[in-house]
């Protein structure tokens, strides 16, 4: 008998069997568990309502589930942002001190100012930025987050939210992707990986960069203290700039659910899709294994990642910045030539530039402007915040519009570098990896031109 | 069932001997026996995995689940064993892409011994896919965890009386205090050379599907002589498993009762697992 | 010298606009034109099979009906076919030719696969499926046939009940009668639904009625036939009736009386699973089996969310939540005793 023999035999027989074969065998299948277990597994005493049960009843309760959610989150991003501020610090100060030392140290051994340029100011510095800025954030905010998710709480989020996200089309676990990309992008589209239904999880994946990373926090805090801040009494301002950055990550939020819904009925409306999750039993999470997973998997694997993509970035600056023709450098030129496009979408070309340049890691957008603006051959970073409203405001002339139109672009453009590669990497699919990239890009082109637009116009 | 697997339950508290287990990380280096690690999600298989190996997880194991296949090795009595890590599921009858992972492992990737971690304090939807792997494989040990849970619930689980309902043997641990993984090891190891000997009891099915699955098992034999799962067989074939037909198809089936036969040099084995990453 | 030069470079620039191998616009245009033809070519085959089967003869009228095409047109598609041996036509009777038969065996076994897709994995609704398929049965290749065959499972019917032709092209017919001619008191199942004339087969599908369910003839008369369905009476016209093929299915419980889909099962009221209704098909009644919502396991429900959707569920020991939109295809009769909080 040859195999297709077997195998027409078997589609025959499969004919006879009917259509609701499956059910009968996994009917079956779970019948034979059930009567198995009734026999090892003994009760002893009442089987009563248990912590977890009474926990999920307050989680989950129509009245305090939201709230509490939402303070929780409110905690985890309060306590990032504030226990980050000092070791951002302390790592600066070491890292740009063994910059000078390494600089003074090529000097001092002859060698050509080029070189101490590109090596130390231009790709250690590049370096130095990424590290300061990311590690400390990533290091609070990966293990608190593994410590929600150890203990259960995490699929109770997805849960709550699950109506908002069915009615986009997506999936309520993209609740937790999108909580993984405040931390990082590339993180959150990894995370994905537990939305096992693929037409929801390629939703998360596309969607997952209108979350503002923490590449992309400092800007927007930058912006909301010198625009938003200041536009209101001194008493208010750190309330109104904490609120404006607050708005925009709302209006990443309502972005993420129409996006989603476009892709659910355009060019995902093809894909399968089943929703399941399961709500584990509450375990108290191990330490160690925080530790461990949110430093080493998660945190270190970022950095990685994004060290090896904005060293070269650095390099690329420094020549931008120290090469000169015609009386400027190559990278005013460059900004000079997408003056006039920056200019119709309320932002100007520096800004485009560094965005151009800061395609590998979004920590350098701000130092990259500062360079050019100031004219200095390296990213550079203002020292107050007076300092900074002098160069921007009153010598390139940053208005309110600029700032929000600024503060669109950071939350919509295109994903950095490592997120398209993570993208790739989980899809193996040019298409869909393309889609992520210009999708947003273009609807930060869209927005903001129709804001700057609208501005002008109302006047 | 030899007498060793049903003595293994009475060692659930007895420490692993000292410098017979001992965990090998991620050493890619040789080794002699392959175990695969199965079972639902959240019955603790990765707290199982990370107190053999030594390992904290892969890198590349994102939110809590085994989301990729992680592998890792421990020695015991002086015999090195690989560990892979397969996704948790409920089941294997689904075509989603983590079943179709461990099913293909279990089956293609010839395992020499499938431990399958099931949570106590649920043991009856975890009994499900247990039934459904020893259905392909008879090289199955059953690691009853998270025993302190269920007794906290007021649950007593028999894990003699499980190993004689499924006649295969079955070790209760907890993965977090690591009782009971000495004896887990140990039948692992008395699995994997051959001393235990598995007798799975395969319930029947329906009458009608039962009929057909008679008719498929003595064609899919003589197509591939020796297959210690025929019965398994004519059941994904029934179901139309595309990648079952494949392999029927091309020999590949036949080919692997043939290697399992010989016994091969496992030094540097490649096992790659369609589908997998 | 200018003026020639960018004459020169538009002239090229048009030439290639229109020309351009593949992505001009006369290739294009050629490329659709051809797609289009076959497109035609292949309704019409189907056309004379699906008469064939029938046993009607197909005529040049049925044919000119059916694809909505002027006599001109007609007899181009008709001298066209039979160059390429597909058909023989002798005065106004049109034959398959054996090809021409495989082709169109091809082409109706995509159009009813994929509507089962359709069904099945993307919830399309019913009156949606044909026009989708209609499109999609010139696209898909015999690889991707196969593959999304072995995906749904090997169906054996498309939604609409009619038989999907195997890969070899064999059709088994199934025996079916007309529900009016069924009698009162008998038990049987839906296994087609005529989708033609149109708004009667919206009217069937209003009134709930899909293949594949099972209904109980309370009365029969040359007026009306009145069926029960487990939940409701319903009434249909005689013209309804005869749209609708039935099986006699004795043993085949129609759902006993006080089953309710689950999303309606009150919180912490115990339940037994009664069934997955028959028509919710494909990955999503998979993945609830899986769960372990087979018939008679016990569910609880426990939790709702702020929204009211989706709740959670008590399987055999694990809380599970379900959206309401999968949970009503779940049938469960609750039981007597309310869990202890």
């Amino acid at each position: 008998m040859s195999p297709q023999e077997v195998l027409d035999h078997a589609d025959q027989l499969r004919r006879g069997l009917g259509v609701d074969f499956r059910d009968r065998m996994v009917t079956s299948l779970y019948e034979e568990s059930r009567r198995i277990a009734a026999r090892v597994v003994r009760r002893r005493g009442e089987s009563s309502w248990d912590l977890d049960q009474r926990i999920d009843r307050i989680v989950t309760s129509p009245v305090w589930g939201l709230p509490l959610m939402l303070l929780l989150l409110a905690v985890v991003f309060w306590i990032t942002i504030v226990g980050a501020n000092y070791p951002s610090e302390w790592i600066a100060r070491l890292l740009f001190s063994i910059e000078r030392v390494g600089a003074a140290l090529f000097e001092a051994l002859g060698a050509p100012g080029w070189l101490t340029g590109l090596v130390w100011h231009g790709v250690w510095r590049s370096l130095a930025w990424v590290v300061s800025v990311m590690l400390p954030p990533m290091a609070i905010f990966f293990p608190l987050f593994t410590i929600l998710e150890d203990l259960g709480y995490l699929p109770r989020v997805a849960f709550n939210l699950d109506w908002l996200f069915h009615k986009a089309g997506a999936h309520g676990k993209q609740a937790l992707s999108m909580a993984m990309g405040f931390g990082c992008n590339a993180a959150g589209v990894i995370s994905t990986r537990i939305i096992d239904s693929p037409r929801e999880r390629l939703i998360a994946i596309l969607t997952n960069n209108f979350v503002p990373c923490n590449g992309r926090f400092p800007t927007l805090i930058m912006l909301g203290m010198l625009f938003v801040g200041a536009a209101v009494p001194p008493a208010l301002a750190s309330v109104a700039a904490a609120g404006s950055v607050v708005a925009v990550v709302l209006i990443g939020a309502v972005f993420t659910f129409f996006v989603s819904w476009l892709l659910a009925r355009t060019v995902l409306r093809g894909q399968a899709s089943a929703f399941t999750l399961e709500l584990p039993p509450y375990r108290r999470p191990s330490v160690l294994r925080i530790l461990y997973t949110s430093l080493i998997d998660r945190t270190a694997f970022v950095l990685l990642r994004a060290v090896m993509i904005s060293a070269p970035a650095g390099a690329v600056i420094w020549i931008l910045g120290n090469i000169h023709a015609s009386g400027a450098s190559l990278a005013e030129h460059v900004a000079r030539s997408l003056d006039p496009f920056g200019r119709a979408l309320g932002l100007d070309g520096v800004i485009l530039l560094a965005y151009i340049i800061a395609i590998p890691a979004n920590e350098i957008v701000v130092p990259t402007m500062l360079m050019v603006y100031t004219g200095a051959g390296m990213m550079t970073e203002a020292g107050s915040l007076e300092e900074l409203r002098r160069i921007l405001v009153d010598a390139h002339g940053w208005s309110l519009l600029t700032a929000v139109c600024l503060m669109l672009f950071s939350l919509l453009h295109n994903p950095c570098g490592t997120t398209i590669l993570t993208i790739w990497k989980e899809t193996r699919s040019a298409r869909w990896t393309a889609l992520g990239a210009l999708m947003p890009l273009g609807f930060a082109f869209l927005v903001t031109f129709l804001v700057a637009s609208a501005a002008r116009w109302l006047g | 069932m030899s007498k060793q697997a049903a003595s293994t339950p009475d060692c659930a508290r007895c420490p692993a001997g000292p410098g017979r287990l001992r965990p090998l990380g991620d050493r890619r280096a040789a080794f002699d026996y392959l175990v695969a690690l199965a079972g639902n999600p959240n019955t603790g298989k990765s707290s199982i995995f990370n107190a053999l190996t030594g390992l904290r997880q892969h890198v590349g194991n994102w939110p809590g689940k085994t989301v990729t296949r992680a592998e890792g090795g421990f020695s015991y009595d002086g015999v090195s064993f690989k560990l892979v890590d397969l996704p948790g599921t409920y089941s294997l009858l689904s075509a989603s892409e983590d079943e179709e992972i461990a099913r293909n492992f279990i089956l293609f990737g010839r395992p020499d011994c499938t431990v399958v971690v099931m949570d106590a304090t649920v043991l009856e939807r975890n009994l499900n896919l247990a039934l459904q792997i020893i259905e392909i494989t008879d090289k199955v040990v059953l690691c009853v965890n998270l025993m302190d849970e269920a007794a906290r619930k007021g649950l007593e689980v028999d894990v003699r009386t499980l190993a004689r309902e499924l006649g295969v043997p079955a070790v209760a641990t907890v993965a977090r205090t690591k009782a009971g993984l000495g004896g887990l090891v140990a039948t692992i190891a008395g699995v994997c050379r051959g001393e235990i000997v598995c007798r799975p009891r395969r319930p029947a099915v329906d009458g009608k599907l039962e009929e057909a699955v008679a008719q498929l098992v003595p064609m899919i034999e003589s197509v591939a002589p020796g297959l210690p799962n025929a019965r398994w067989v004519a059941f994904r074939l029934l179901d139309g498993d595309h990648r079952l037909r494949r392999a029927l198809l091309t020999g590949e089936l036949s080919r692997l009762v043939s290697e399992q036969a010989a016994p091969v040099e496992r030094a540097g084995r490649l096992i790659a697992i369609e589908g997998a990453q | 010298m200018t003026g020639f030069l960018s004459l020169l470079f538009l002239l090229g620039g048009l030439i290639l606009l229109l020309f351009a191998p593949r992505l001009g616009l006369v290739p294009r245009w050629r490329a659709r034109r051809l797609r289009r033809e076959r497109a035609v070519t292949e309704d019409g085959l189907k056309h004379l099979l699906l008469y064939s089967l029938r046993g009607q003869p197909a005529t040049q009228e049925s044919l000119a009906g059916s694809l909505r095409l002027s006599a001109r047109k007609l007899v181009r598609l008709l001298a066209r076919m039979e160059a390429k041996g597909l058909i023989h036509s002798t005065a106004g009777h049109i034959e398959l030719q054996p090809d021409g038969e495989r082709r169109a065996r091809e082409i109706v076994r995509a159009h009813r696969l994929w509507e089962r897709y359709l069904t099945d994995e993307l919830r399309t609704p019913l009156e949606k499926v044909h026009s989708e398929a209609e499109r999609a049965e010139h696209t898909l290749s015999r690889e991707r046939l196969d593959a999304l065959e072995a995906h749904l499972g090997h169906p054996l019917r498309d939604p609409h009940g009619d038989p999907i032709p195997l890969a070899n092209g064999s059709i088994t017919e199934i025996q079916a009668r007309q529900l009016s001619d069924c009698f009162a008191g008998e038990k049987i199942e839906v296994v087609h639904v005529e989708d033609e004339p149109e708004f009667l087969f919206r009217e069937i599908l209003a009134l709930g009625l899909r293949p594949g369910q099972r209904l109980q003839v309370l009365e029969s008369s040359p007026e009306a036939v009145v069926v029960w369905d487990g939940e409701r009476r319903l009434r249909l016209t005689l013209p309804e009736a005869a749209n609708i093929h039935v099986r006699s299915a004795p043993d085949l419980a129609v759902r006993p009386p006080g089953t309710i889909p689950l999303d309606q099962l009150p919180e912490l009221q115990p339940a037994e699973v009664v069934e997955i209704d028959p028509e919710f098909r494909g990955l999503a009644r998979r993945r609830l089996l899986d769960l372990g919502l087979t018939p008679s396991a016990t569910v609880v429900a426990e939790l709702r969310t702020p929204f009211g959707d989706p709740r959670a569920y008590r399987v055999r020991g694990t809380l599970v939540a379900l959206r309401n939109d999968q949970a009503e295809h779940v049938w469960v009769r609750p039981k007597e005793a309310r869990v202890e909080t």
